[in-house]
């Protein structure tokens, strides 16, 4: 019995890597494709704090921030007033279906006061979007 | 001249080399893999009704926040934010139809978006609807 499989020939399975390249191609062109460039990663914004922040579940229609010399941005460009932050909001929500899809990313600096960011707070709500105010947890 | 030379020149196939478009291929995959930061923010979600303008308010019962600067009042009775939660959480928000959930919330000018938000946070995370005040003009 031994000696049978003593005799047993070793046969070498080659691995098949003809398609490697097109396989990898392929997943550049899917990461490339799903990705998404973060254009107010550099902003000057100094996030408040609360206990109450949670991780992001929804996806947002769109990013409205407000830098720390009262600028406003929608996703991430720098737009003139609030009224430009409604009429953006308001046509990105005009086929929207669920409330899933009204929901809007608000980034504001802390020390800005109520005159500078309440304004882009009720154009984004009279345009139909839900805030998602973005913080930083309490340490 | 001219003839001679284009004759005598041979024919060649060049054919670009392959084999190493895998690794290529891979090492911009690990390049992206690297390089790509998954940014998950952390949020508060804010449903602001977005109806007419009333000209007075709905009910005297319903509570409303002020903020004066740094300082808040809720019903007119000032109050830290630890004390807000606290009322906020024994009104029970979360067991009233959403026409009774709301919470109005007036700020006066130079008010702090660091308070603002902490006020937010709190009415949201007690299944609040808040309603803006806004100043006569």
């Amino acid at each position: 019995m031994k000696k049978r499989l003593q005799s047993k020939k070793r046969r070498t399975v080659p691995v098949p890597i003809a398609s490697m390249g097109d396989i990898a191609f392929l997943l550049i062109i899917f990461f490339m494709v799903c990705s998404e460039v973060a254009k107010d990663k550099n902003m000057d914004v100094e996030l408040p704090v609360s206990d109450y922040v949670k991780k992001i579940q929804v996806t947002v229609v769109a990013r409205v921030a407000v830098d720390e010399n009262g600028e406003i941005y929608f996703d991430g460009t720098r737009v003139d007033n609030a009224k430009d932050v409604e009429w953006g909001v308001r046509a990105l929500l005009t086929n929207t279906i669920s409330d899933d899809q009204r929901h809007v990313q608000f980034k504001c600096d802390r020390a800005l006061p109520k005159e500078t960011f309440e304004p882009v707070i009720k154009a984004i709500a009279s345009a139909g979007g839900i805030i998602e105010a973005v913080g930083e947890k309490q340490q | 001249m001219r003839k001679r030379y284009s004759k005598e020149k041979k024919h060649r196939s060049g054919e670009i080399p392959t084999g190493s478009f895998s690794d290529i291929a891979f090492l911009l995959i690990i390049y992206f893999l690297v390089a790509t930061t998954l940014v998950k923010v952390k949020t508060i979600a804010a449903d602001l009704p977005s109806g007419e303008k009333a000209s007075q308010t709905q009910s005297d019962k319903t509570p409303i926040v002020n903020l004066r600067g740094t300082e808040i009042f809720f019903n007119d009775k000032k109050v830290s934010v630890d004390l807000l939660n606290e009322r906020l959480q024994a009104l029970k928000l979360g067991e009233n139809e959403p026409a009774k959930r709301v919470i109005m919330l007036e700020s006066t000018r130079g008010t702090p978006y660091e308070n603002y938000f902490q006020v937010l946070a709190a009415i949201s995370a007690h299944q609040g609807v808040v309603a803006i005040v806004e100043d006569d003009k």
